[in-house]
């Protein structure tokens, strides 16, 4: 067996913490996004680490699944940035604080 | 190689070396992930974030390879480190993203105590936490047998079969989304006044 379990869960928790870092303090939507993936990956290495030690497959669907889910969603929420920006011709969250378009 | 005979001459077994240097490069691996997160976060650019962000992705599909899920790692590099991040490149290079300002401000600090505490959390989860282990069957001996993406894709379409065609839906509703949220025509918003 390489590295305990202890290991995958620090690296797991730290990117985690890292990323949700990223998505309270900075201001730019795309580095929010990039941080949110940040913390869905984080996810998927504790998921697959855990099929790993014990044995079973399905650790790893649930990462199968949560990377098509954050891929639709990338997708979506790009699109809507790209919508603010071409309304607004700005990108920054503190300004983004009403809804209508 | 001459240092692996090295590391043999101190009456250590073949294994017992091997092993080690598995665990290191793992550790090592580990390490440079939580670096590249940490350049994510911190770099005032935002192409600079994306490449540190590729550089997370690729070391955590390495990471995966380490813990025998080769079809994941692939499709890690595939789909995140190809698809996702070409995306982010592209409205990157469309929107012309300034460098940002980087002072430290009230809610910089509560944003970075909130983050300290929900770390010291994780880790108190980590260490009192008991929960029991549901051991499964497929043991990495199965896996090595029959292959990572059999394995997986026997397990996807026989007990997985429901998330997977949900998943496919999603895919759609994302896609219709994102073609109607292009076609839509867009008036300039007015002005604001107040800031």
């Amino acid at each position: 067996m390489i590295m305990g379990a202890e290991f995958v869960l620090f690296v797991s928790a730290a990117v985690f913490s890292i990323g949700a870092l990223g998505f309270v303090v900075r201001k730019n939507p795309l580095v929010m996004f990039m941080s949110v993936e940040l913390m869905l990956n984080a996810v998927n290495f504790l998921l697959v680490g855990y099929s790993n030690f014990l044995n079973s497959l399905d650790g790893q669907i649930f990462a199968l699944i949560i990377m098509t889910v954050a891929a639709a969603e990338v997708v979506v929420g790009l699109a809507i940035i790209l919508t603010i920006f071409r309304t607004r011709h700005e990108l920054d969250a503190d300004h983004i604080d009403v809804l209508k378009g | 190689m001459e240092f692996l005979d090295q590391l043999l001459s101190f009456n250590l077994d073949r294994e017992t070396v091997f092993g080690l240097f598995e665990q290191s490069i793992v550790f090592i691996i580990g390490m440079t992930a939580i670096l590249a997160s940490l350049g994510v976060v911190l770099c005032a650019t935002p192409i600079y974030s994306a490449l540190y962000l590729i550089g997370n992705m690729v070391c955590l599909a390495m990471l995966f390879l380490m813990f025998n899920a080769e079809f994941l790692a692939a499709v890690q590099v595939v789909v995140y480190a190809g698809a996702v991040m070409i995306l982010f490149l592209f409205i990157i290079a469309l929107l012309g993203a300034k460098k940002e300002g980087r002072e430290f401000s009230f809610q910089n600090f509560m944003g970075l105590s909130f983050v300290g505490l929900l770390f010291c959390e994780l880790l108190m989860a980590m260490m009192v936490g008991k929960t029991r282990p549901v051991e499964g069957k497929v043991t990495p001996e199965v896996i090595q047998q029959v292959g990572s993406a059999k394995a997986i894709g026997i397990e996807l379409f026989s007990n997985h079969i429901v998330p997977f065609e949900l998943a496919s839906l999603l895919l759609l509703v994302a896609a219709v989304g994102i073609i109607s949220l292009a076609k839509f025509t867009y008036k300039p918003m007015r002005k604001r006044t107040r800031t």
